[in-house]
């Protein structure tokens, strides 16, 4: 596990080629993608779409399958069924956490000790509807998460929801291996977020604030822990499923069950005020990467979770591009994050 | 100018007679459409090679097309100049005075012509265009470059055709693809009668597919429900007319079945005959400029590669 504060420089960053980053572009190959929340796969078949691919979803007798054809055509169209189906036409598929995954890749190399661990959420998804949500961002999955990463936007971008800049402290720490990147923020005596103060009953002016948030890179699985002292934790699932190169879809599920009322039901909400903020910004943002261009970005400490995010990304992108597909010795992405995620602290 | 060797539909079958020549513009040649007393359709540059008028201010005679200024007459097949009055009975026209004809193929409600290099060989691009039933139809010509209305017909069709009823989200289902000489991409849409924001619908009743071409000028629009049956079918044969501007002719229809699927005000508007779609025949240019440059990239580079230059009759 590598680890850096931003206290560091970023000197060693100005080596690296920003032409490398090519954030609507990443078709990572060989993971678990969280293609639905359970409670929307029925015996009715739906349709999704990872990287173009569509993965077609039901329940027979309540066990879910995923489909590269409707049911009603897999059979007649099994003989043309992709490399991502091994000839099947069916994708390997588990339900775990309120979620159907599906495998993208390799068939044969589908393996449920890849599947992520999320502390806060029940095996067997026995959760609150008011819990889940569905979003969409206008751009890439990538991108999306660069949203996520960078908590700094949200003062601004979100001011009237989540809160203003003014903090005592602000440190920014990432850690990575060669599958996933974590970010720590720690914020003290930050202005009372508006939702806390007015929906969540936390009446004190300042608060304490460390986010960390844990990504799987090859499926952009977002595993977010704040906690807000005075407040609550507010633990999420935020999987970034890249629909294609200029659209992600996001499932999600705010673990809010322990809050007070109301704020337990308001705060899986926000995203209704949260979302066409977001989206505000990352739709021109989004098309101004498929250009080519020499002009490096511009950084600054609080990128440094950012910055390593890239990088990790290129790395893996190579080695797949270069035709291997396995993970890294160093990245066990069912392992126990409880304590990365600081949830025992 | 650059153009494409291709089979372009120029006109609606209607609007090509044995009464008033058509004139029409399509990647700067200047052409003029008309029948014979049988129906065949005829196509002849827009231009008398006597003394450069018009063909399309002439009329159409028993033989073919005749010019209004002097009455040079040519066959619309051949485009040979078979008449030229006040000769005397023993003056010949020379053999090779003739006005320059293009291959014409008729195919289900359109009027297709050759234009480009080599003898024609594909088949023509409405021949997709099955209609089942009554049919909607019209033209018009819009301010906007050719190249820049199909790329908005792929970043964002809502800008130039509408369907009844229905409000499409710019929410991409994956990303282009090729088939068919055609870059095809589905979003999704949801009734306008919808309460919640498109972007939380969990899973978008209604596809919208635009196929847009590569090479020529066939632009189909599908209405879908999510499972993919098809609601309404609208071909647009558009091509780039003067100043910068584009020619659209399109002929949609209702598909028979509904599925049952359809919202009340859909069901309701079709019975009362009102049209299910309008191909919009002013383009706004505020909401045009504001549109990102978005899966219209993929069809820049692959019309870029199909290009091949030819001469420019204007």
């Amino acid at each position: 596990m590598h680890t850096v504060s931003t206290t560091d420089t970023v000197a060693g960053q100005r080596s690296k080629r920003p032409s490398d980053w090519t954030p609507v572009n990443y078709d990572l190959h060989d993971t678990w993608f969280p293609v639905s929340h359970s409670r929307d796969v029925s015996s009715r078949p739906i349709r999704r779409i990872i990287h173009s691919q569509p993965y077609f979803l039901w329940r027979e007798n309540g066990i879910p399958q995923a489909a590269e054809f409707h049911p009603s055509r897999l059979t007649a169209l099994r003989h043309v069924s992709s490399a991502f189906t091994g000839g099947s036409g069916s994708y390997p598929v588990i339900e775990r956490y309120g979620y159907i995954w599906a495998w993208y890749g390799n068939p044969d190399n589908a393996d449920i000790q890849l599947l992520p661990h999320i502390p806060f959420l029940p095996l067997d998804g026995n959760i609150p509807d008011y819990t889940q949500r569905t979003v969409r961002f206008d751009a890439s999955s990538a991108l999306s998460v660069e949203n996520l990463i960078d908590l700094t936007h949200a003062d601004f971008l979100h001011a009237n929801t989540i809160g203003d800049g003014i903090s005592e402290s602000d440190v920014v720490e990432v850690e990575w291996t060669s599958e996933t990147v974590t970010r720590t923020r720690m914020v003290t005596q930050k202005s009372v977020a508006p939702v806390m103060r007015w929906v969540g009953g936390v009446r004190a002016r300042y608060q304490d604030f460390r986010a960390v948030l844990h990504i799987h890179l090859r499926s952009n699985v977002c595993i977010s822990y704040p906690r807000f002292r005075p407040g609550y934790d507010v633990p999420n699932l935020q999987p970034f499923l890249p629909v294609g190169r200029h659209r992600s879809r996001c499932d999600v599920t705010f673990n809010t069950t322990a809050a007070p009322s109301p704020f337990r039901y308001l705060m899986p909400r926000i995203n209704y005020i949260i979302q066409p903020q977001d989206n505000s910004v990352v739709r021109p943002q989004n098309q101004r990467y498929l250009d080519e261009s020499d002009r490096r970005d511009l950084h600054s400490r609080f990128d440094a979770p950012g910055t390593r995010y890239r990088y990790q990304m290129e790395q893996l992108a190579k080695r797949q591009r270069r035709g291997d597909f396995s993970y890294g010795a160093d990245a066990e992405p069912g392992r126990d994050i409880t304590t990365l995620l600081g949830m025992d602290g | 100018m650059m153009a494409n060797s291709a089979w372009w539909a120029l006109a609606l079958s209607e609007a090509v007679n044995n009464e008033k020549p058509l004139a029409v513009v399509c990647n700067g040649e200047e052409l003029v459409l008309f029948r014979d007393r049988q129906g065949q359709a005829f196509a002849l540059e827009d231009r008398c090679p006597h003394r450069r008028v018009p063909l399309s201010l002439g009329c159409v005679v028993e033989s073919g097309i005749q010019c209004g200024y002097h009455g040079w007459t040519f066959d619309g097949a051949s485009g040979a100049c078979t008449a030229i009055p006040n000769l005397h009975a023993n003056e010949r026209v020379p053999a090779r005075y003739a006005a320059r004809a293009y291959p014409v193929a008729e195919r289900n409600g359109f009027v297709h012509v050759w234009l480009g290099e080599h003898e024609p060989n594909e088949s023509v691009s409405a021949a997709t265009y099955e209609p089942e039933g009554r049919e909607y139809t019209g033209a018009a010509t819009v301010s906007i470059l050719h190249e820049e209305y199909l790329a908005a017909m792929l970043d964002g069709p809502h800008s130039l055709i509408s369907f009844d009823a229905v409000k499409m989200t710019d929410f991409f289902l994956g990303d282009p693809c090729l088939k068919d000489n055609h870059l095809v991409l589905d979003r999704g849409a949801v009734w306008s009668t919808r309460m919640l924001p498109p972007q939380f619908v969990v899973d978008y009743p209604l596809i919208v597919r635009t196929a847009v071409p590569v090479s020529g000028g066939d632009i189909r629009v599908d209405l879908l429900t999510e499972e993919e049956t098809p609601l309404c079918t609208v071909f647009i044969a558009s091509g780039a007319n003067r100043r910068g501007t584009t020619s659209l002719c399109w002929r949609g229809f209702l598909h028979r079945s509904e599925g049952g699927v359809a919202s009340l005000r859909w069901r309701v508007a079709r019975r009362a005959q009102r049209p299910p779609f309008r191909v919009h025949s002013h383009v706004d240019g505020e909401a045009l400029a504001a549109l990102l440059v978005a899966p219209s990239r993929d069809l820049d580079r692959l019309r870029d590669q199909s290009l091949i230059p030819v001469r420019a009759a204007v």
